[in-house]
């Protein structure tokens, strides 16, 4: 395939642009402080929570649950805090372990019953949606746990610049910026090399010759669902960080951007194939939009309006480059 | 009068139909004929504007017809009845029926009027059937009915029947062919495309027979052949000209698969197989005879109720294909390679390399370079035409595609393989290749069963042949590689089986 | 009411009782009866029943206007932002832009048809899948809804308009005669007229229905059109029975409209619908709703009972075509 049908190139040109267009009519959008080390902590969330998506597209299936997997996932970190008094690694692992809990839980009725992905989602998320309020309310009697773990509060406010080895401090980047980058560092291995990663993209491209070539495909959906309660679990965490607390709003907007970075990034939702970079430059895109746009004091709508336009060109581009390669490739 | 003169159509990798003509009268029934391949559904569906010609012309009435479309040869008058099944089940039968042209008044469905109308295209049939029937709720038989009512609801001239005897019973495929008769006294011409001999003599007047994509016969009329002479035409090729490799049978070692008494829940009953190492055995059978799904059920995938399978002697409960693969080496080549045996938006790597990453990866993880190596090893030794092995199997030709999913298999290791119609689709000369690479790997010891409904390449292939016929084996014979005895010795077998018996349904 | 293509047989009554809709009506018949013991009659009142029925009325819109879309097997993210958009359109109608109510009404509706359709055009020439570009037009019409007004209310607008919200007939709401009307409608269309036809050929087998010269461009598009036009119901039922309007409305319906077709019996995969299902069920959760305000359970119990009954519906449904597929 040219250089010029890899949708990743159009992205990384849309960027680019983008910031210089950004910069050059607010300056301060490259101020590092104000603009740059926010940015990189929201785009840290979305990058995992389009990560979390990604995971389960990789099948051909959706996760319409992603945001509730990541509140409830979030409460249980709250949880062994507030009850337990747990400190920050474990209250973490525990949400980990609550949120492919979850995702597990999904798989496993999807591949036992054969009922789609987005209805199983779905009602889980109707079911979640409930129990998360309930359970605040059960223990905290409000909508958020009064502490946190120590620690947190350094996820929230520190860059590594505020760590110095003598004189040498580090570059202004978020302390939640590595758990984002080992996620995609790590999916991205998992699908790129692994063999029950492959295996998931070979279920997601045929389940049928999947199951003929002797992959356990059961098994393989059941993990990949796991996966993406995992990372939304994850995702919960940094927002939680990010926030300065777990609450029960955590996730009540991370349904569209957990489709916007995948798909922007060129997953699509036929399955067998993902791009964990693809959904890296997707999260990014959109929250320089986000960003640049509240920069400008765009209205709320204007922002959303943005959005919508950009991934409809973005992906009737893709689809136009997609058809022009194959024209290429057919003329010879 | 439909003539159509040199059709040519070509796919990637394959020339379907290289100079095809076929001359239809009114009034008479036309068979096409032809082997696995041959092109003729190629032509049906050239005929009946799905695929459009890359060469030659149609003409009916001396007027050229340029089919752009399904609705173009409906307008045209020519109607059919494919292969597969085209009906909607959620709707009635009349409904079906006038899909094509739902008779409305200001918009609103005129119930009366497609009630009517599917009852003239049954009576035309003399079928009796309630046309509020949902047609969900039919026996494929009458499902087939259906879709010829549907096929004449436009006063179509010409109908083309494409195998419609498939999954019919005696009887039923008896009472179609009163129908193919009345409609041909009527005036109609009917092409009728089967691989039932018996029944097309019986039925037909006139005969084309397809070979390699050409007519090898025109519009003579059958009473001119016999069976024989038929078949002769239809497979034209001289068998000595493939050099099979010499080898030898383990007759002392124990059956390397082994079935004994194995009824299924699809309704398989007593079915007895055993292949030593070494052996081909062939399972010859029409469509619908439950080759495939006896495969499958050996393989875990469908349920067996009653009798044993043995592996290399020991009894074997297999549940799923990993099993099947990792425990007891057992490969299934399956014949339905585009949604079955090929992942075909993936690289070819991948699809060959898929059952053993297990054994490439090194902690997990499956380094590319040692999938590559893989890969090329079975691309050079099955000879697969790939730009590159990063090439998605489902850009590569039909043949190319066959041994990339048999490559599967042989890189795992398999020492027992089912090889399930391994050349239908594939052109002459791939043919032949495949029948030596079979051939070949029975000579390194591996026991074969090769099911297939070519019986030229079951006689030349097979060591012993096994005859299945309504989900039971009803014949086993030794193989003297003798073509016109051993096909009449098979073909006797299998029509003794469904004229006394009838068909059992397979659901 | 009657249903696509199962439609005679169930009128025939030969196996009325094996019916998912047959389920349902006595899940809810039960379920309401049970209800009204409950409250010791309270249910039964004028008022509450009145209430009852008037906030009905969306949610069978709503349920119908994702079920038309999932019968060509398509999706329509985008219902619950049109919903508010029209009506804040009709809103600012009324209030800036001083026309009367009956040029409000018949322009939200066309407005909401037209958004249908050009999500269904965009279906169709993009080959983009119909879930992803009713997201994108979803956050587009977001933002254009909150482009009418801002964050701000409109109120007291046309008091024809609110009259009618608050008007009954025998007892009933108006608006929720006006949602079965529409029910009856759709049910019609699809039972009884060629176009309907053609779309649940379309979405059952879109290549059968292909060969048999029926455009499934033209069926995706009409699909959307009218799931569009009925998120315009939606809306001027809203802009009627509330009151007052701001761009937060629609917000929380996206999730029912999935949830009524669904738990109704409708499959993802197209070719059928069931508009006697999605009207229970949307009457269903209704029931829930009204439970939980009567008993002050927390309300968040709802979504939480909701998520079981959709899957517990779904499930049923799988278990009842594997004891059917086991008797054939």
């Amino acid at each position: 395939m040219p250089l010029w049908a890899n949708p990743r190139v159009g992205l990384v040109v849309l960027l680019v642009l983008l910031v210089a267009l950004f910069s050059t009519i607010r300056p301060a959008f490259l101020d590092t402080r104000l603009t740059l080390t926010p940015l990189q902590s929201d785009i840290s969330v979305y990058l995992v929570i389009g990560l979390a998506q990604m995971s389960v597209l990789s099948l051909g299936h959706m996760n319409m649950a992603v945001g509730r997997m990541a509140a409830t996932s979030a409460f249980a970190m709250g949880l062994v805090h507030h009850t337990l008094g747990a400190g920050l690694l474990v209250s973490l692992f525990t949400g980990l372990v609550v949120g492919a809990g979850l995702g597990a839980l999904a798989g496993l009725i999807i591949s036992r019953t054969g009922v789609n992905s987005f209805v199983v989602t779905l009602a889980m998320d109707f079911a979640l949606v409930g129990l998360i309020t309930i359970l605040y309310t059960g223990v905290v009697d409000g909508v958020a746990f009064p502490t946190m773990p120590a620690g947190m509060e350094a996820l929230r406010f520190d860059t590594f610049a505020d760590y110095c080895a003598g004189e040498i401090c580090g570059p202004r980047i978020p302390l939640v910026a590595p758990f984002a980058l080992a996620a995609a560092l790590l999916t991205g291995l998992l699908f790129r090399w692994s063999r029950v990663g492959r295996e998931i993209l070979m279920t997601g491209s045929s389940p049928r010759a999947a199951e003929l070539s002797g992959i356990p495909t059961r098994g393989r959906v059941v993990q990949a669902h796991a996966l993406s309660g995992l990372l939304a679990a994850l995702a919960g965490f940094l927002l939680a960080a990010n926030n300065g607390a777990f609450s029960a709003g955590i996730g009540d907007g991370f349904l569209l951007p957990s489709f916007l970075a995948p798909v922007l990034g060129g997953t699509l939702l036929a399955g067998g194939a993902v791009s964990v970079l693809g959904t890296v430059l997707g999260a990014t895109l959109t929250q320089v939009i986000y960003k640049g746009l509240n920069l400008l004091q765009f209205q709320l709508d204007r922002l959303q309006l943005y959005i919508g336009l950009v991934l409809l060109a973005a992906l009737s581009l893709d689809r136009a480059r997609h058809v022009l390669a194959g024209r290429r490739e057919a003329a010879p | 009068m439909l003539v159509a003169e040199n059709l040519v159509k070509t796919f990637p990798g394959v020339r379907a139909l290289d100079g095809a003509t076929l001359t239809l009268q009114p009034g008479t029934v036309h068979a096409l004929l032809g082997e696995n391949g041959a092109g003729k559904s190629t032509l049906v569906k050239l005929l009946t504007g799905v695929y459009r010609p890359d060469g030659g012309r149609i003409t009916l009435d001396g007027g050229e017809l340029h089919l752009g479309g399904p609705l173009d040869a409906q307008r045209a008058g020519i109607g059919v009845v494919h292969q597969e099944r085209n009906l909607i089940p959620a709707f009635s039968v009349a409904e079906n029926i006038v899909l094509h042209h739902l008779p409305g008044r200001a918009g609103w469905l005129d119930r009366a009027r497609m009630r009517a109308e599917a009852r003239r295209c049954l009576d035309l049939l003399e079928v009796d059937l309630d046309p509020d029937t949902p047609v969900a709720r039919l026996s494929v038989a009458q499902g087939q009915l259906v879709e010829i009512a549907k096929a004449l609801s436009l006063d179509n001239k010409v109908l083309l029947l494409d195998e419609p005897t498939a999954s019919l019973t005696g009887d039923e495929a008896d009472r179609l062919y009163t129908v193919v008769r009345r409609l041909r006294d009527s005036g109609h011409a009917v092409v009728l495309v089967s691989h039932k001999l018996e029944e097309v003599f019986a039925v037909a007047d006139t005969v084309t027979v397809l070979r390699d994509g050409r007519s090898v016969a025109e519009a003579e009329p059958l009473a001119g052949f016999t069976q024989g002479q038929i078949v002769d035409l239809m497979v034209g090729r001289a068998f000595a000209s493939i050099e099979l490799a010499e080898r030898t049978v383990g007759e002392q070692a124990p059956p390397a698969l082994r079935l004994d008494g194995v009824s299924t829940a699809l309704g398989h009953r007593d079915v007895s197989l055993a292949v030593r190492p070494g052996e081909i055995l062939g399972l010859y059978g029409l469509v619908g005879a439950g080759r495939s799904e006896l495969a499958k059920a050996v393989l875990g995938l469908e349920r067996i109720t009653a009798g044993t399978v043995e592996v290399h002697g020991e009894p074997a409960r297999i549940r799923n294909v990993g099993e099947a693969l990792r425990r007891h080496r057992i490969g299934y080549v399956t014949e339905d390679r585009k949604d079955e045996g090929l992942f075909l938006e993936q690289p070819v790597t991948r699809n060959i390399a898929v059952t053993v990453w297990r054994r490439l990866a090194r902690a997990g993880l499956v380094p590319d370079r040692r999938e590559r190596a893989l890969a090329e090893t079975y691309v050079e030794r099955l000879g697969i035409r790939v730009s590159s092995p990063r090439q998605l199997a489902g850009q590569l030709s039909g043949g190319n595609q066959q041994k990339v999913s048999l490559a599967k298999w042989l890189a795992a290791d398999c020492d027992i393989l089912i090889v399930d119609e391994p050349t239908v689709g594939i052109d002459v000369r791939t043919k032949a290749a495949f029948h030596e690479l079979i051939a070949g790997l029975a000579a390194q010891g591996l026991a074969l069963l090769l099911i297939s409904s070519d019986l030229p390449e079951v006689v030349v292939l097979a060591d012993r042949i096994a005859v299945m016929s309504d989900l039971r084996v009803v014949g086993e014979l030794d193989n003297d590689h003798d073509y016109p005895r051993m096909s009449q010795q098979i073909i006797r077998l299998v029509h003794a089986e469904t004229h006394v018996e009838g068909r059992v349904s397979a659901a | 009411m009657t249903l696509s293509a199962t439609d005679r047989v169930t009128r025939r009554g030969r196996h009325l009782w094996r019916t998912p809709e047959f389920t349902l009506g006595v899940i809810v018949a039960t379920g309401f009866l049970a209800l009204a013991f409950a409250t010791g009659g309270n249910l039964l009142s004028a008022g509450t029943l009145e209430a009852f029925f008037r906030f009905l009325a969306v949610p069978i819109v709503i349920g119908l206007s994702q079920m038309v879309v999932l019968a060509v097997g398509q999706m329509n993210l985008s219902v619950g932002a049109l919903t508010g958009f029209c009506a804040m359109a009709a809103a600012w109608l009324m209030i800036e832009a001083g026309f009367p109510a009956p040029v409000a009404v018949p322009a939200a509706l066309l407005l909401g048809l037209v958004a249908g359709l050009i999500n269904g055009a965009l279906v169709v020439l993009t080959r983009i899948n119909g879930f992803i570009v009713t997201l994108a037009t979803m956050t587009i019409i977001q933002g254009l809804r909150y482009g009418v007004n801002g964050p701000d209310t409109y109120q007291g607008y046309s008091e024809g308009l609110r009259a009618f919200g608050r008007a009954s007939i025998l007892g009933l709401p108006a608006v929720f005669l006006v949602a079965i009307a529409v029910a009856v409608a759709v049910a019609l269309f699809f039972s009884r007229t060629v176009t309907g036809r053609q779309l649940l050929a379309s979405g059952g087998s879109p290549f059968a229905a292909r060969l048999s010269g029926i455009s499934n461009d033209r069926s995706v598009i009409i699909a959307h059109g009218l799931s569009g036009l009925l998120a315009g119901v939606a809306a001027v039922i809203t802009v009627s029975a509330s009151g007052s309007v701001n761009a937060t409305i629609g917000d929380d319906l996206l999730l029912p409209s999935f949830a009524a077709p669904i738990i109704g019996g409708v499959a993802l995969t197209g070719g059928m619908v069931s508009v006697a299902g999605t009207v229970l069920a949307a009457f269903l959760v209704r029931l829930v709703d009204v439970m939980q305000a009567q008993f002050g359970i927390n309300p968040r119990w709802v979504d939480l009972i909701i998520g079981a009954v959709v899957l517990g519906a779904v499930l049923l449904g799988t278990i009842r075509q594997r004891v059917r597929e086991r008797s054939t």
